[in-house]
Order: structure tokens, then sequence, then C-alpha cells
């Protein structure tokens, strides 16, 4: 089986696809083959809900940001009529990308190739000479294209490339409520994303960005040694004790489709106390747990201010909910990959208290922070390691005999094992086997 | 030119050759060395996404204190900074330096400059290059940096690693 798979034609059956994915092994052409990033771009991300951005984002009418879905050029965008679209950049007449600016609010897109000009609902609403087309061409017919599919949770803004398919809150499944633990991290339920944006980049696949409880104590060794310096130095004001042990009541979760997370609830639950006396250092930390404690109820607030609003959720295939930070993923290449860490702001606190969240994210997160440079690194190093096919399995099978399924059905580990990267190879694995709608509907 | 008072000559040269020795320790990652530059209390400051966010409400790269800057220079100095294993190759040229129409030489005050970095680590140059803002003052009878601010010119796009001292 392994020499069908090893060969140099890169063409792929449905068989030999399904061959790259063993018990508890990926094959490293999984991460460095163009051919499989090709057809990722058309069976993956073509096909099943990918997030765009939030609603927060795009608070008036005209305000828009530039996206993309997969290597769809897209702009969330609120139009002048308060409906918050994705709109596909690209001009209907001879596809230039009507919007060059990556942020911003506008009427109007203008196409600069031929002055074709679209509104901020895309409707087109000015074509130049249009005396030229006769009746050929139907004003009503064509505005900007839509993502096939929107959905929202949460404020939280998906799209679909895909005319059919499961619907968002079939395919959110059980990792749905995990989004609130950040959201509601709010005492009035509301996040702004628009604290900034770390823009990283390395030289590795997107799916090396998973959710791992295994590699902290070694990528992330010297910040380790700081914490121990100074216990709430940084990100130590969130990770209190080792959450990375074993023996922690941390847990990896596998949500199915691909959605992972590293559980950390029943692990803070235990620092609430130590946590509340930290928020309180900060002015409004107090009017803070008592807000929370007044909107969710006592048992509810507890869970929701130990965690500190880091559901610690991956959202396959391109999103995670990390600390303080909304996270996109974005493949450019088999070897190449853009992050991007947008952090939230919550609603209903003191600007200390978001303040103090903007710090401690920044400490360990984004190109100079403590922790993020060494995902990097490590990250460009597997890429590198992975050129080699003499033995070209990647092992993800660390406590598949451990297993566990919890009271909602969910696949559970031990912090440190593999069980996300299952849960991802193995959703990556259905869906890269069977042919997608999207391409049918080209043929 | 301008009827401004003009900054003696001694007096810019004590400004550019504290940049300069800023920069050649820095290149060098004597990070130790760089840090003993500083003033008592410092700030940090390498803004992200664009030159003017106020840090309240808006991530940087880089916002630290005093003691956040020691906590970089104690994880850059320890075996498992694996960004910096091996070390960036570095070498800045600083320009452009411009005491403000208020500095003091007895008492320090603002200084712009521009500098051009090429990093050069394993196979791959990265060129960082941007316009700095350095708040000085005299400490002890040593111009220290009480304040650095550094405006990257690719601030808002997707960089590599930015974990040497800039």
């Amino acid at each position: 089986m392994d020499q069908q798979i090893i060969q140099w034609g890169r063409s792929y059956s449905d068989a030999s696809l399904a061959a790259l994915v063993g018990d508890g092994r990926v094959h490293s052409r999984v991460y460095t083959d163009p051919a499989i990033f090709e057809l990722e771009m058309e069976r993956i991300f073509s096909t099943v809900w990918v997030y765009v951005g939030h609603e927060s984002e795009v608070p008036k009418g005209g305000d828009y940001q530039m996206r993309t879905v997969g290597r769809t050029p897209v702009l969330l965008v609120r139009g002048v009529d308060k409906t918050v679209r994705v709109l596909i950049n690209r001009c209907r007449h001879r596809g230039a990308q009507v919007c060059e600016t990556e942020t911003g609010n506008s009427k109007f897109f203008q196409c600069w190739y031929h002055g074709w000009t679209y509104d901020s609902t895309g409707a087109l609403i000015s074509v130049t000479g249009k005396e030229g087309y006769g009746d050929r061409l139907d004003l009503k017919e064509m505005g900007l294209s839509q993502a096939p599919r929107v959905g929202t949770y949460r404020g939280f803004v998906f799209a679909s490339l895909s005319k059919e398919g499961e619907s968002l809150e079939d395919y959110l499944g059980k990792s749905a409520p995990i989004f609130d633990l950040l959201v509601d991290a709010s005492p009035t339920g509301e996040i702004f994303a628009d604290g900034g944006a770390h823009k990283t980049e390395y030289l590795g696949n997107w799916k090396l960005v998973g959710m791992d409880g295994y590699h902290p104590h070694f990528v992330h060794a010297s910040v380790m040694a700081a914490m121990h310096r100074n216990p709430e130095s940084g990100i130590g004001a969130t990770h209190r004790e080792d959450p990375f042990e074993d023996k922690a009541r941390t847990r990896t979760v596998d949500f199915g489709h691909g959605h992972a997370m590293l559980d950390f609830r029943q692990h803070r639950i235990n620092h609430y106390q130590p946590h509340t006396e930290y928020l309180k250092k900060t002015k409004g930390g107090a009017e803070y747990v008592e807000a929370m404690h007044q909107a969710y109820g006592d048992q509810r607030a507890r869970t929701l201010i130990s965690l500190g609003g880091d559901p610690h959720l991956g959202f396959f295939p391109n999103m995670q909910l990390i600390g303080n930070q909304i996270r996109i993923i974005t493949p450019l290449a088999p070897g190449l990959t853009q992050v991007t860490m947008t952090a939230v702001r919550l609603g209903g606190v003191s600007e200390e208290i978001n303040a103090e969240r903007l710090r401690v994210h920044e400490s360990f997160y984004g190109p100079a922070g403590a922790g993020s440079p060494d995902d990097a690194e490590i990250f460009e190093r597997v890429q590198r390691g992975l050129a080699a096919e003499v033995n070209p399995w990647v092992e993800i099978s660390r406590g598949m005999d451990r297993e566990q399924t919890d009271a909602d059905g969910n696949t559970v580990g031990l912090i440190s094992d593999e069980v996300p990267q299952r849960g991802m190879m193995r959703y990556w694995s259905e869906l890269m086997t069977k042919t997608p709608p999207m391409a049918q509907s080209l043929s | 030119m301008t009827d401004q008072p003009q900054i003696e000559w001694k007096h810019l040269r004590e400004v550019e050759l504290l940049l300069f020795r800023e920069a050649e320790l820095a290149d060098a990652n004597l990070y130790k060395e760089w840090f003993t530059l500083w003033a008592r209390e410092l700030l940090y400051w390498v803004p992200c996404n664009g030159d003017d966010f106020d840090p309240a409400r808006h991530i940087s790269l880089i916002y630290e204190d005093r003691p956040k800057l020691e906590e970089r220079i104690f994880r850059l100095g320890t075996k498992h900074a694996h960004s910096q294993r091996p070390q960036s190759k570095l070498t800045r040229l600083v320009s452009n330096i411009v005491p403000a129409d208020d500095y003091v030489a007895d008492r320090g005050g603002s200084v712009s400059a521009r500098f051009a970095a090429v990093e050069m680590r394993r196979d791959r140059p990265t060129i960082w290059s941007g316009r700095t803002r350095h708040i000085l003052v005299r400490e002890d009878g040593q111009l220290r940096i009480k304040e650095k601010h550094v405006f990257l010119v690719n601030n808002d796009a997707p960089m590599s690693n930015l974990t040497f001292v800039i």
C-alpha cells in the first residue's frame, strides 16, 4: 500500500487519498504535496463553512474588511441596508478586485479597470458606456457575486462556497457552546474584534497550527522558565500551575468535523480565587467579577471568570479561539501559511481590564511575543523534516488506547494526547475522499 | 535654516553615539549590555497595524515596561528561545538623527531617527526598516533611553518572527 502512494505522478484517486491517513499516522505528502494542496482548496475550502470575520469588525453601514475563503478574495461588508454580506471581491466584467484596501468604509466599490461601480450591497449601479452592450447586460444580474451560503453564530460570520451542504448549526455541532466561553466572558455578552491584529507568516503547512497540549514544555520552555520566576507575568496570569501535565484536570476534546479543544475549564476553576484577586488589581476588576455573577449566576460565572475568555477551540478548517484572540489561518501554499491573530475587547468591562487583556495577549502572541515565534520556528523545522520520505509517516497515536467518550458523545483524552490531531485528520480524510458539490457544479 | 535654537554639535554627537552604541549592541545580540542603556523607568513600544494606535485599545507588537523587557532579555538568554537558535545575524544603519527643538542637553528629550536593518537567519534574509523616536533622559550623569518607539514600515503586513531586539 505504501508503494502505491509513493510515486511521482502526484495524482490521487480517492483510495490513494484515503491511504494517506492511517490508524494514528499521517503521510508527509499531506503537508508537502502541491497536488494535495490543490485538492484541499477544492474539497475543503470550497465546500465547508469557513470563518470570515466577526460582525463587530463592520459595525456601520459601508464598513468592510478584505478577507479570503480559501483562495477566493471576499469582502465582509455591512451594506447601507445594515445587512452583513460576504461579497466576492471580483469585478463581474473582467475580474479585477474591486477593493484593494484592507479595511474601511465606502458607499461604493469601483473597479478602476473600466469603471464598473457597485454599491455596498454588491448591486451593480453603473457601467461605463452601458449602451455598448445593447440588451445583453442586465445590471440586476451583474452585481458582485455573493458567497453561496453565509451564516452567523453569536456574531461570528461563516461562509460556504458550496450551494449545498449541511447547515452551519450542524457543522458547528457541539463546538457551538465553546464559542460562548469567549463571548460570555463579557457580562453583556458582547465582544468587539477591534483590538488590532498580529499578522504572522511561517514556512509550513496550514494544518500544523493545531490544538496541541503536548508541546508547551518543549516549544515554550523559555516561557515556562520565565513563569517559574514570576507566576503572574504575561501568560502566567491565565495559566496558573502547570495545565500541561497529564495529572492536571485538563483535557483534549474532539467535537467531530475537525473541531477540537484544549479544555482548561476544570483546571482553572480551581484558580477562581487567585484569578479574581488578580483581576481586582486592575481598575474595574471588582465590578467585572460582580457583573459576571449578576449576569450568569454564580456557577457559570465562576467557570467563565476563571477561564478568562480563553476557549482554546480549534474550528476546522481556518479559525481558533485562543486566549484573547480570534485567529484566522490562511493557507497560501503547501509550505506557506498566514496566521492573523485579532485581539478582542469585551463589552461591559472597564477600559483598564481590556487593556490588561491586550497586554497579556501580546506578551505571548504575535511575531514579537514570547510564544508564537517559537511555535512558528518549530512548524518550519517540521516542514523541512517532512521533506524526508524514507519513512514518511507522521505519528499521531498518542493516547489512542486511553480515549474516552464524554456525556455529550465527544472523544476526550488527557491534555497531551493527540486527540485533536486524530479528529482533524479523520475529518480531513472524509472530506478529501469525496468529490465536493462545487466540483460537480463546475463540470 | 530656521531661527530655532540649534543644539550644540557635541550634544548632538552624544545623542548619535548613544544611538549608534545601542545599534551595535543590538546587532551583536548583546541583550544584557543593550539593556544597561535604558533608564530606570522605561517604555519599549513597537506599535502594530499603524503608527498611532492607542495601546489601551489596540495591541502592539511590543509594549513593555522594565519588568516585561527584563523578562524578554531573560527569556532570550535561556537556551530554549528556539526562534533565536541559531541567533539572527544582524546589521543595521541608523541615520537621520534629529533631536526635537525642545531637546535640552542636561535633561534630554525626544530624538527621531530612521533605521534599516538586514536580518540573516539560516538562509533567509529579511529587511526591517522604519522610524524611531527615543525619549532620552539624563540619569546619574549618563544619557539613557527612557522610551523607544519603533514605527516599522511593515507594521501592518504579515511578518515572520521579530525576536531580536529592534
